[in-house]
């Protein structure tokens, strides 16, 4: 995968220019192109959106939902108030929008590759070899596609609605599967590799064992993988009243969530680091401790307790996880102990590969051995990508294997190398948002999204959060800062007029000594304002142009009558997505900046009847010194459309909120 | 630089009656900066013709342009302007004229001229010189009053400011502003003699058409 480096380093290492990225992309171990799907989520184009996350990510339903989001961490509006909720709005594009038609390729390759494993790691692979036109089958060795995300994630988090909408995505371009076939057991290495070019190897973790303490063979005493993967098929394991789970991960709190849907009154779980060294992520835990389910941190499990059956576990205080060089070696005070009563303990302390029977070498732990760069095994074409060689890594981390994998696999069967040097482009990051700059952004809390009560949603196994609806989305989607999205400057045709200088509030462009024009995009939020009045077509936001909103003003006239009324709205604006009349069709954009004088005058030649500026107001505008170029441009459309005897032919019209509506910004 | 504004399309559209094929042609330096001559305009005011053209139920076709400057041959000889049987020039006099004398079509121009300014603000410039010839800003102190002046005199104020306001009521006075700059800069006594009348002449010095001054009008 590209590495994303900060810009020093670049600069330091002097090598060819790197693409340029926002953090949230740059973080992404995929890169997906973030600031574009935004802002398409922003105008209410949620198809677009789904586009833009396929292309580099194909299980958008999955990621929407359950990934660790490491974009978020990096969203340049932590500085301000909080990240956007990308994660979540990769989900509305995918609830909202609609999957692209497969693209199959021109010709097929003669090529087979198998896929052993349904992970995300191997779905992606398939998929990206499927794209290039190699026939690919996928073996599975449960019933049913999807590997961990079926049967390890919780149905409460990922639904298998939602998982299977991403995997018949993929299946459409024409990959077959077989499911209830274990490679090793119902069908041989050897024989699979007969029957094809290449062997991807993506079995994941499908072992976990017990910490190897006193009376783990007791009835009752369960590990995480076995139990999520029942509770996964609908079996009602009975875990009793009391349930202890130990360790501190995301497994472990999907085991205990799980265990308190099962029917357990009281959940505790332990474990040997500390609450702030605890590796779950905060929002799983802050979900648990809201279900109620109970932390004890830095304690070690010495014994499970009981006879015939479990009674509960004894554990003692840990005293640190971690020696000086950050290696695992936890140490114990056993002065100190307890006692905690259990009916159930489930054992979520890391799990494990299970190859053994696959025929291929294993290094010590069990894991296919493999050389990481060409992920080759010692057994000719024979790869293995994943968490089976990483060890356990996120979602989106297995995505990026997948990734790779294809690009390596095609490489070695088709001698083409370029999806591997697209992968290994240097991407960096942009910089903070500069203090100048950071002061005037307006600050704006995160939207909320509904979700069950605690007290519904430890009852079943219903999804708990719903979901952004379209205008939450468009809402939360309009708190992206767009980096890296902002000014293009083509220095050909520049006139060197200094119009950007003047209309930019955040003093992107400057004048350098000796009339050189720079343009600072760590200050650039895309808001259009120069690009809007550039009168030499020198400058370009990414992602937007004179041609493309052509094309969209004809798409929505085509379907109206020739009286139509065009309707460019603002994306700020308020009420939702109603529209502004009978046979008026609406154009969201982010900013009615992004609307030239030029284009308002084509959807009047193109056929609209009237075209409105439906604006936001100063409560929801997103860039407040847009309004008084919008206002001027306006006055300019008046005046050329009045010269015509065409006054009436353009209105701007302010957008009242619904009764009623609510403005998340505004209060 | 040369500040120029757009002609009311009644004008363009009554010049280009009869054409088939129309080149707007746009020019990058002054009317791009204008905010009147850019490719920005040029493709504005294609749009604004062609419902103009289409509302009177004329056929005209337009294809748009850009020379980095019309008023240097060099450029308008590198222009394609195959299949074109008029230019409208979206550039200074200068532009038209030189157009006009290079390519042996019709041109015509989408501007009117204004005045040598310089910028005040977003869209906003200031007349600051007339291009007389003979050049007297060096006496008064970077202001021109053959400009800036209502009467253009070059011995002033006139009997008629008040309160440092020109009588015409909508500008300050020239030359108010001339001597209270001269004063700031420590040269008030500089003004005590009488500007002789102006050398209108100056251009006549040379051969007209190659005046590297412009020359008298």
């Amino acid at each position: 995968m590209a590495t994303a480096r900060t810009r020093e380093q670049s600069a330091s290492t002097g090598s060819a220019p790197a693409r340029l990225f926002a953090p949230c992309r740059a973080a992404c171990p995929v890169h997906v192109d973030v600031p574009g799907y935004l802002l398409a989520v922003a105008e209410g184009r949620f198809s677009d959106a789904l586009d833009i996350v396929i292309e580099r990510n194909p299980l958008p339903s999955v990621c929407g939902r359950i990934c660790l989001r490491p974009c978020e961490d990096g969203c340049r509006r932590c500085l301000l108030d909080e990240p956007v909720a990308i994660a979540a709005l990769k989900r509305a594009a995918a609830d909202h929008g609609v999957y692209p038609t497969p693209r199959h390729p021109k010709r097929m390759r003669p090529e087979r590759v198998a896929v052993v494993g349904s992970g995300p790691a191997g779905l992606t692979a398939a998929y990206d070899l499927a794209c290039l036109g190699i026939h690919v089958t996928i073996y599975e060795e449960k019933p049913r596609l999807g590997g961990m995300l079926r049967y390890g994630i919780p149905n409460y988090r990922l639904p298998d609605a939602a998982l299977d909408r991403d995997i018949s995505f993929i299946l459409g371009h024409g990959i077959e599967s077989k499911t209830d076939i274990r490679i090793g057991r119902d069908i041989t290495l050897a024989g699979l590799r007969a029957s094809c070019d290449a062997v991807l190897v993506t079995a994941g973790l499908q072992l976990s064992r017990p910490v190897p303490i006193e009376g783990v063979d007791l009835p009752g005493v369960l590990t995480a993988l076995p139990f999520l993967d029942a509770a996964a098929r609908g079996m009602r394991v009975d875990v009793g009243k009391r349930v202890v789970v130990v360790g501190g991960g995301n497994v472990a709190v999907d085991v205990a969530r799980t265990a308190s849907r099962l029917g357990a009154r009281e959940v505790t779980m332990i474990c040997l680091e500390s609450r702030e060294e605890m590796p779950a992520s905060d929002h799983e835990l802050h979900d648990a401790e809201t279900e109620g389910i109970r932390f004890l941190p830095s304690w070690g499990p010495r014994a499970v307790l009981g006879d015939d059956e479990v009674t509960g576990l004894r554990a003692v205080r840990c005293t640190s996880v971690f020696d000086a060089e950050k290696r695992f070696a936890p140490t114990f005070d056993e002065s100190v102990s307890t006692i905690l009563d259990a009916d159930t303990v489930l054992f979520a302390v890391g799990q494990g590969v299970d190859v053994a029977d696959l025929g291929v070498p294993l290094t010590q732990r069990g894991a296919p051995v493999h050389e990481p760069g060409t992920m080759r095994t010692p057994v000719e074409r024979v790869y293995a990508a994943g968490d089976c060689v990483c060890g356990p890594t996120k979602v989106i981390d297995a995505i990026a294997e997948g990734h790779r994998a294809a690009a390596v696999i095609f490489r070695d069967l088709a001698g083409d190398d370029r999806p591997l040097v697209e992968l290994d482009a240097d991407a960096i990051a942009i910089g903070k948002v500069p203090e100048h700059v950071a002061h005037k952004l307006e600050r704006k809390r995160r939207i909320q999204m509904e979700r069950l009560e605690f007290y519904e949603a430890c009852d079943s196994f219903d999804e708990v959060e719903f979901g952004y609806t379209q205008y939450e989305a468009a809402r939360e989607a309009q708190r992206c800062l767009s980096c890296t999205t902002g000014a293009r400057l083509t220095r050909e045709k520049c006139a060197a007029c200094l119009t950007c200088v003047r209309v930019c509030p955040h003093d992107v462009p400057s004048l350098q000594a000796g009339g050189y024009l720079y343009f600072d995009l760590d200050a650039c939020h895309a808001c259009g304002a120069c690009v809007s009045q550039c009168p030499a077509l020198a400058l370009s936001l990414e992602g937007t142009s004179e041609a493309e909103m052509s094309r969209k003003m004809q798409r929505a006239l085509e379907d109206h009558s020739v009286d139509a009324t065009l309707a460019f709205r603002c994306g700020s604006a308020p009420g939702g997505f109603l529209h502004l009349g009978k046979d008026t069709t609406t154009l969201t954009q982010s900013c009615l900046l992004s609307v030239s004088e030029r284009s308002v005058l084509e959807a009047l030649q193109s056929g609209a009847a009237k075209v409105l500026f439906a604006e936001c107001d100063a409560a929801t505008c997103r860039f407040p010194h847009a309004q008084e170029l919008v206002a001027r441009s306006a006055e300019r459309i008046r005046s050329i459309l009045s010269q015509l005897g065409m006054e009436d032919a353009f209105e701007v019209v302010p957008v009242e909120p619904l009764e009623g509506e609510y403005l998340p910004w505004s209060s | 630089m040369v500040v120029v504004t757009a002609k009311q399309l009644d004008e363009i559209v009554h010049m280009l009656a009869g054409r088939r094929r129309v080149l707007l042609l746009g020019c990058n330096t002054c009317a791009a900066v204008a905010l009147a001559g850019g490719d920005r305009e040029v493709e504005t005011m294609i749009q604004a013709l062609q419902l103009a053209i289409s509302r009177r139920g004329m056929t005209v076709e337009f294809v748009g342009g850009v020379l980095q400057r019309q008023c240097e041959p060099e450029y308008v000889e590198a222009m394609d302007a195959e299949d074109i049987d008029a230019i409208l020039s979206l550039g200074c006099g200068a532009g038209v004229a030189m157009l006009a004398a290079q390519t042996g079509i019709p041109v015509y121009p989408a501007l009117d001229t204004l005045f040598i300014g310089a910028a005040q603000g977003l869209g906003s410039w200031r007349a600051e010189c007339s291009a007389c010839g003979s050049c007297v800003l060096g006496e008064t102190a970077g202001i021109c009053p053959v400009t800036r002046c209502a009467k253009g005199i070059l011995n002033g104020p006139c009997g008629g400011v008040n309160d440092g306001e020109c009588e015409l009521g909508d500008r300050p006075c020239a030359w108010v502003e001339i001597h209270e700059r001269l004063e700031s800069q420590g040269r008030g006594a500089s003004f005590a003699h009488e500007n002789p009348p102006k050398d209108d002449s100056a251009g006549e010095m040379y051969q007209w058409d190659l005046s590297a001054k412009g020359g008298s009008r």
